[in-house]
């Protein structure tokens, strides 16, 4: 295939060949990744203490809250559980934040460089990444003190879920990315968005308990299985606190940490993929003429 | 099939020898040039699918061939789409219509430093736009050195960027950018910046990748730096291709261009002006044709024109512009009280102009116009037969003739022969250039 083949407007780019590009254009990658790294923590004194100083003040005061005021049942430490799906959630919600912007943010080298483009929201997936393995490797001693060494038994498990949750998010990312090209206000609306999306997460909540309290058959409980997130927070959750199921009475209890259902993987998996194929490929075709809109 | 190479700014096949460089056939690309540009949600509740552009061509029906080796000058106006080739053949915009072939890694200069980060060193800075240049950290690593010593910035290596002058900043661009090892090589105006000395430092970079049997595309307002560079010149103009050729006839046939529409309004289009002008030539002090003239010697424009209509007095101009179309002096007759008029339909007039030649080497544009002396409209534009040449006396050296004189005023006075002609070679070398 010539130059010319890939140059030609509707020519049928295969996802395969450009992943394979994509490949090769690792070492771009990298370096963006340590530049948004560096960038970051450059100039501050506690550097990457500060990433792990938002979710300490969420968890002291959702445990607050959620405890002592409008308790919430756990069916174990509320922290534990409320650490096990932030983690997760909040390297989902600051990747998108980041790569929403990464393209038009990015005019200078859009415009004027030829680089594959997926690099830009992509470089933020994978710096957020890094710091959710730091943020993991931080928090471990305490989930383990709390739920026992079943947390480490179970540690493939928790990277798996990262792994899927980082196609997923891939996808999510490169799809904000490429549409907040010609669709700006989507950067405002990302905001609210996000917000009533984190709420729609059985983050705050085991999604056992919304079982428990309306019945499984309930509209509610059947809409929060359409949402993605719900199923990667439930995947991660389980071999990092332990699942949180129905106790029969109205109420709930949590298991030790244990491997996930294949059925759960599964799920994750198909959402996985076709969120990233899909984000993909809505980012390849907007990106053929990102050079004339940024 | 052949692997790319590599990525980012390196792009395209292995080279093949049997094929041409580039080849561009038939590329027309558009851009949208919207009215208020609907970009968020209330824009498009409102309108829906009406937003109102309108399409234009930054390119029509453009095809040309590159030979491996040709060094190619693309020249033209603002906006003339020279740019929006060379981002087409680097692959940042995909054509609309047509095709694009390149043949060989392509590297694009078409700007320096893109990519640096503020708060990254200068050490950081040079990986992370060598990544975007294409480079691996392995390739990088090996021109490190040479990287650092071209850009001359060794002291300030862990220096975060944004501590940069604008210039060194730009050198730094332009060291990692040249460390690139292309077939193609496109480069728009970037050569432009920087001091003197880095610029020169460019240029010998530049021909040093024509020697090696590179092939470039420049683009560039700089007409002496493309005489230099290129074997070839394709002016472009709205668009489309107006000239391709040797580099000399190319820079005559874009400077006509310039003194076509200098910074005067074109001849109102559409209907005949009621002014025009027949003929407008240059003439020497001794009425022959002014094919060179030295500094400071006197030159005549005369100017045959004819009413289309009764006209009551209109006035006589001239403008003078240098190669790069800045106009240098304008010169209008009214200010001086003097005007042609009143002609009848058809009545002619003949006009001289008497100016002094520039008192700099050069090749000058001289164009000729006539205004409505009231209102002062322009009516006709035209450009001399020929440009205006100024070559350098020969009786001093330097690009500029003050007329200087000397005189003995005290002591003995002698006369001798031709000592100057030590300078003779140098002046015309520097002359020819201008």
């Amino acid at each position: 295939m010539s130059v010319a083949d890939d140059l030609r407007p509707g020519a049928v780019r295969t996802l395969g060949r450009r992943l394979g590009e994509r490949w090769r254009g690792r070492e771009l990658l990298y370096q963006l990744v340590r530049k948004e790294l560096k960038v970051r923590y450059r100039n501050s004194t506690l550097g990457f203490l500060w990433s792990m100083l938002t979710p300490a003040l969420m968890t002291v005061v959702f445990t607050i809250i959620f405890t002592q005021i409008v308790p919430i049942e756990v069916g174990g430490p509320f922290a534990a559980f409320f650490l096990a799906g932030y983690l997760l959630w909040q390297f989902f919600q600051n990747s998108c934040q980041g790569a929403i912007h990464s393209v038009v943010g990015n005019a200078d080298l859009v415009k004027k460089v030829y680089l594959p483009r997926e690099v830009l929201p992509l470089s933020h997936v994978l710096a957020q990444l890094i710091h959710l393995l730091l943020a993991l490797l931080v928090i471990s001693p305490y989930l383990i003190w709390a739920r026992g060494w079943q947390v480490l038994v179970h540690l493939p498990a928790t990277l798996l879920a990262v792994a899927l949750l980082t196609v997923f998010t891939s996808g999510v990312a490169m799809w904000l990315a490429g549409v907040n090209v010609v669709f700006r206000d989507l950067q405002e609306l990302f905001v609210v968005m996000f917000l009533v999306w984190f709420y729609a997460t059985p983050v705050l909540y085991p999604l056992a308990l919304v079982r428990a309290m309306l019945g499984s058959e309930h509209l509610l409980a059947t809409l929060l299985q359409f949402n993605p997130m719900t199923w990667f927070v439930e995947l991660f959750r389980t071999p990092l606190y332990g699942a949180v199921v129905e106790a029969g009475n109205g109420g709930v209890t949590s298991l030790a940490p244990a491997w996930p259902g294949v059925g759960a993987i599964a799920i994750a998996l198909a959402f996985a993929v076709v969120t990233f194929v899909g984000g993909y490929l809505v980012f390849l075709r907007r990106a053929r003429t990102f050079a004339k809109e940024v | 099939m052949p692997d790319r190479r590599s990525l980012g700014q390196l792009t395209g096949l292995e080279l093949d020898p049997s094929r041409p460089a580039v080849v561009v056939d038939r590329l027309t690309e558009s851009f949208r040039l919207y009215h208020e540009r609907p970009t968020g949600l209330k824009e498009r509740l409102y309108r829906l699918s009406r937003s109102s552009y309108t399409e234009f061509n930054a390119l029509e029906d453009v095809s040309f061939t590159v030979d491996h080796g040709e060094s190619v000058a693309v020249i033209g106006h603002n906006g003339s789409g020279k740019s929006t080739l060379l981002r087409l053949l680097a692959r940042i915009l995909p054509p609309d219509q047509g095709t694009v072939v390149t043949n060989g890694r392509v590297a694009s200069l078409l700007e320096l430093g893109a990519g640096f980060h503020g708060d990254l060193t200068g050490r950081e800075n040079i990986y992370l736009n060598g990544a975007i240049l294409g480079l691996s950290r392995a390739e990088i690593g090996e021109r490190f050195d040479e990287i650092v010593d071209f850009a001359g910035i060794r002291p300030l290596l862990d220096t975060a960027v944004r501590t940069y002058s604008s210039g060194l900043y730009v050198r730094l661009g332009f060291s990692i950018a040249v460390t690139v090892d292309p077939d193609i090589l496109l480069v728009d105006e970037v050569l432009a910046v920087g001091d003197a000395e880095f610029q020169a430092r460019s240029l010998a970079r530049m021909r040093r990748f024509h020697d090696e049997g590179k092939t470039i595309l420049l683009v560039s307002h700089d007409l002496d730096a493309v005489r230099e560079m290129c074997d070839r010149a394709i002016v472009l103009e709205k668009g489309r291709i107006s000239f391709d050729g040797d580099v000399e006839d190319g820079v005559d046939h874009y400077r006509q261009t310039i003194a076509g529409r200098a910074t005067l309004p074109p001849t109102p289009a559409g209907r005949r002006g009621p002014v025009t002008i027949r003929d407008a030539v240059l003439n020497d002090a001794r009425g022959g044709s002014a094919g060179q003239v030295a500094p400071s010697d006197q030159v005549v424009v005369r100017l045959a024109l004819q009413a289309g209509r009764a006209v009551a007095a209109c006035s006589i101009g001239v403008q003078v512009a240098d190669e790069s179309g800045r106009t240098l002096y304008a010169f209008v007759s009214s200010e001086q009280g003097i005007g042609v008029g009143p002609l009848a339909p058809g009545g002619t007039a003949t006009v001289e102009v008497r100016m002094v030649a520039p008192r700099r080497a050069g090749e000058y544009t001289v164009t000729a116009f006539i205004g409505d002396a009231t209102d002062g409209e322009v009516l006709a534009v035209a450009p001399t037969v020929s440009p205006l040449r100024v070559a350098a006396t020969r009786r001093a050296a330097g690009n500029l003739d003050l007329a200087a004189s000397a005189q003995v005023v005290e002591g003995p006075s002698t006369t001798v022969v031709a000592a100057s002609t030590l300078h003779h070679d140098t002046t015309d070398a520097s002359h020819r250039r201008s």
